[in-house]
């Protein structure tokens, strides 16, 4: 695989060699405890305790914590600032220049936080050690149609390819005098050169790419088969049916505690 | 019921939502670049829905969001919870194709009046929230309209100006499709504040939160202030999305348009 | 009873005022290379597409007369069934990209997956048809990242896995550099000397003039005229109607106008033309 069509990292480890199933339930149950379950600081534990040791057996903790850390800075930042300092009602930490931080909203930005960082290494788990096609090839095996994988991959695949086009539209139209600095006006004025062409141009290669899809009986009733075999053991299986049976455990538990 | 569903996905259909899912992302990153108050990251479903229904409609809305989480691709992780109101605006579209919205001139006056009526309405809750007071019971008053009205009459006047220009100049014979889009902006500011209140307090790092930061700093509490950042983004997003597709499908030979 | 049967064939696209197709008679016998050559607009798209089913199953339309291969009509088939029969490449290499396959043996390996071929069988026929294609280095390349000549050998080798009796090429090398374009018609070529039926829709005439067992001129949907490549590509009837002329050919056809030419045959490519005019 020698395009970045996805945030796979190609890398041996056991984490990458379970199958794609497996991963899946793991990251759908840290997402469903990490939100569900009625404690204050759960997702900072899943984060430290279960995600970071599954990193490490991934060989992949390096480019997760960077990851994770590049998409919630920013946003941690914001959150805690904004959150804080703007709450309206509650107890003030101290007062600085006017400004004074409330707890509440504190404490709420860090919950927030929390969840924002559970929820990226999640994801970023399972993006970084799961083949998208691999993973459209099982849930194939389970029933999913198959129109959706082709959907999936194709679009992993060629939504650079899109980036690129829209980036040499822009340039072409920049070279011919097109301003895209300034004022909110001039910025908004330089969208309709770059949106039009792009989509007219894309909706004319839809007719030449189902021809060629169905050259290679894509429509064909037949059951499909598949060239690549994906590895699975007993063990897996079995784990993951636990796995289900936790998720449907967390669900009920969050649920009635709630009510 | 199935069948039905099933129709709507010939094999040009399936070529065309990698297509349109990428020229979402692609958009939507060059306006977040551009730093603009928009996010124009559904044109893609929208030209989906419009030409292929509204079941294509949805699951291009709600793939687009999932994979832009797992793209390796600058910003968005962000747009994966909201991916049931990219379906909603897909489905919409598809309802409103239906109607004939993308394939009718409406008379200039109807925009006018779009126009009009929609920066009043806006300007209308804006002022709204800017004016809620709770009272000692810890009861959230709202202001009466005769109120709002004598304070802020010039600001009014001015938006229903400012608005029927929009109407003219932007949507032009596009009334229809302009209102379509505001309904579907409208529903979809609706049901994304819950999502964006709970999981991030509002903020997302785009050109966005400077206007929530302004909301919040008025003592506006969260819901409301989510609320009113998706009613100045969302309706006015979704009726430029809706135009566009409406004048791409305009001036598109038949050949392409086909499902 | 020819292998390629095109009877009578007459077919309008839909929303449109006039047949592109009127009235085409073409036969074509099992292992004949036969290429199609006319100005745009003439029907040569539109004849591949019919050959390979997609007229008129994909594209719907008007259509009368029947077209038959190995003895079965097409509009009797369904196009599923129907590109096993027949193959078809097109111009733009990278539309023929599924997209939905990460390297180069996978996306040969498609068509056979989609017709449920046991995996034992597909890994010999994808090996076998990049050796036959000479891409079987490419094989653990994405598709993307390769340039449009092997992306269209990759298409070309993703047909013919599928083991089709007829092989339709629309224009294959209008998008290719000098490069790609002699990848390209040297893969083909081996087909046809392996003994493929090929139908092959070109402008390059001189590459026809070497190759071609047989070449038909098609203009505004009528066959004007067809036989041997160096009677067809030479005949006064094809320059006087627009068709793209070698200019070889119309070097020795001026030069015979002086008397400088003294064959009576006009030439067709480079090599003809330098045996005619040093044997002056």
């Amino acid at each position: 695989m020698d395009n970045k069509v996805s945030m796979y990292v190609v890398r041996e480890s056991g984490l990458h060699s379970l199958h794609p199933l497996t991963k899946s339930l793991m990251v759908i149950c840290l997402f469903i405890a990490g939100f569900i379950l009625p404690y204050q600081w759960i997702s900072y534990y899943l984060f430290i305790f279960i995600i970071i040791p599954l990193a490490i057996w991934g060989k992949i903790l390096g480019d997760l914590l960077k990851a994770v850390w590049k998409v919630s800075l920013p946003i941690a930042i914001s959150v805690l600032i904004i959150q804080s300092l703007f709450w309206g009602e509650g107890t003030a930490l101290f007062e600085m220049w006017g400004l004074s931080p409330k707890k509440e909203g504190l404490i709420f930005a860090l919950t927030s936080i929390g969840r924002i960082i559970l929820t990226m290494s999640d994801l970023m788990l399972f993006t970084m050690t799961v083949r998208p096609d691999f993973l459209m090839i099982s849930l194939k095996q389970i029933g999913m149609p198959s129109s959706l994988a082709y959907i999936v991959v194709t679009t992993l695949q060629i939504v650079p390819s899109f980036q690129r086009k829209a980036s040499t539209i822009l340039d072409a139209q920049r070279s011919r005098g097109l301003e895209t600095e300034g004022s909110i006006i001039t910025r908004a004025k330089a969208l309709v050169p770059i949106i039009l062409p792009l989509v007219v141009g894309s909706l004319v290669e839809v007719e030449e790419r189902a021809i060629a899809i169905e050259a290679r009986a894509f429509n064909s009733t037949k059951n499909e088969t598949s060239i690549i075999e994906i590895p699975d053991t007993v063990l897996q299986k079995n784990i993951r049916r636990v796995l289900i049976i936790v998720i449907i455990a967390c669900v009920i538990f969050g649920i009635l505690w709630r009510s | 019921m199935f069948e039905n569903i099933k129709k709507d996905f010939t094999t040009r259909t399936l070529v065309l939502m990698p297509i349109a899912i990428a020229i979402n992302i692609a958009i939507g990153q060059l306006v977040y670049l551009l730093k603009l108050p928009i996010y124009l990251d559904s044109i893609g479903t929208v030209l989906v829905g419009a030409i292929a229904g509204p079941w294509a409609g949805a699951l291009t809305g709600a793939l687009s969001n999932l994979l832009w989480g797992v793209l390796p691709v600058v910003t968005n992780t962000f747009a994966v919870p909201f991916f049931y109101v990219a379906l909603v605006i897909g489905l919409l579209a598809g309802y409103f194709g239906r109607l004939g919205v993308f394939e009718k001139e409406s008379p200039r006056w109807l925009s006018v009046l779009i126009g009009a009526v929609f920066f009043f309405t806006l300007t209308f809750f804006i002022t709204a929230f800017l004016n809620l007071n709770t009272d000692e019971t810890g009861y959230t008053t709202y202001p009466t309209p005769t109120d709002l009205f004598s304070r802020y009459l010039i600001v009014f006047i001015i938006a229903i100006l400012v608005g029927a220009a929009v109407g003219y100049f932007l949507l032009q014979k596009g009334g229809y499709a302009g209102l379509a889009g505001l309904a579907t902006g409208l529903i979809a500011a609706i049901i994304s504040a819950p999502t964006a209140a709970v999981v991030f307090g509002g903020v997302t790092g785009g050109g966005t939160d400077l206007l929530v930061a302004a909301f919040r700093a008025s003592g506006a509490p969260i819901i409301g202030s989510v609320m009113a950042q998706g009613s100045v983004s969302d309706p006015f997003d979704k009726m430029l999305s809706f135009m566009v597709v409406w004048l791409i499908l305009r001036y598109l030979p038949a050949r392409f348009k086909a499902r | 009873m020819a292998f390629v049967n095109i009877h009578n064939l007459t077919y309008q696209y839909p929303l449109t005022k006039t047949p592109v197709l009127q009235n085409i008679n073409l036969q074509i016998n099992q292992g004949e290379f036969v290429a199609v050559v006319g100005p745009n607009g003439a029907g040569k798209s539109t004849l591949c597409y019919a050959l390979a089913g997609f007229v008129p199953h994909f594209f719907k339309g008007e259509i009368s007369g029947t077209i038959e291969v190995a003895g079965i009509e097409s509009s009797k088939s369904t196009l599923d069934e129907w590109v096993l029969n027949v193959g078809l490449a097109f111009q733009n290499p990278f539309n023929q990209i599924s997209g939905a396959k990460y390297t180069v043996f996978e996306e040969i390996a498609f068509g056979l997956e989609n017709i449920g071929l046991p995996r034992e069988q597909m890994k010999g026929r994808v090996e076998e048809a990049m050796k036959l294609t000479g891409i079987t280095e490419l094989a653990d390349r994405s598709p993307y990242s390769l340039s449009g000549g092997q992306q269209q050998r990759v298409a070309l080798t993703s047909i013919l896995v599928m083991q089709p009796k007829l092989l339709v090429l629309d224009e294959p090398t209008s998008q290719m550099d000098p490069i790609g374009t002699r990848e390209v018609f040297s893969t083909i070529r081996k087909m046809a000397e392996d003994g493929m039926t090929v139908v092959l829709g070109e402008h390059k005439v001189e590459w026809i003039a070497n190759f071609a067992d047989r070449v038909i001129a098609l203009k505004d949907g009528q066959i004007l005229l067809e036989g041997k490549p160096n009677e067809v590509l030479t005949s006064d009837l094809l320059a006087q109607n627009g068709f793209g002329i070698s200019r070889y050919t119309s070097t020795a056809r001026e030069a015979k106008k002086q008397g400088l030419w003294k064959k009576d045959s006009l030439p067709v490519t480079l090599d003809e033309a330098v045996e005619g005019f040093r044997n002056a």
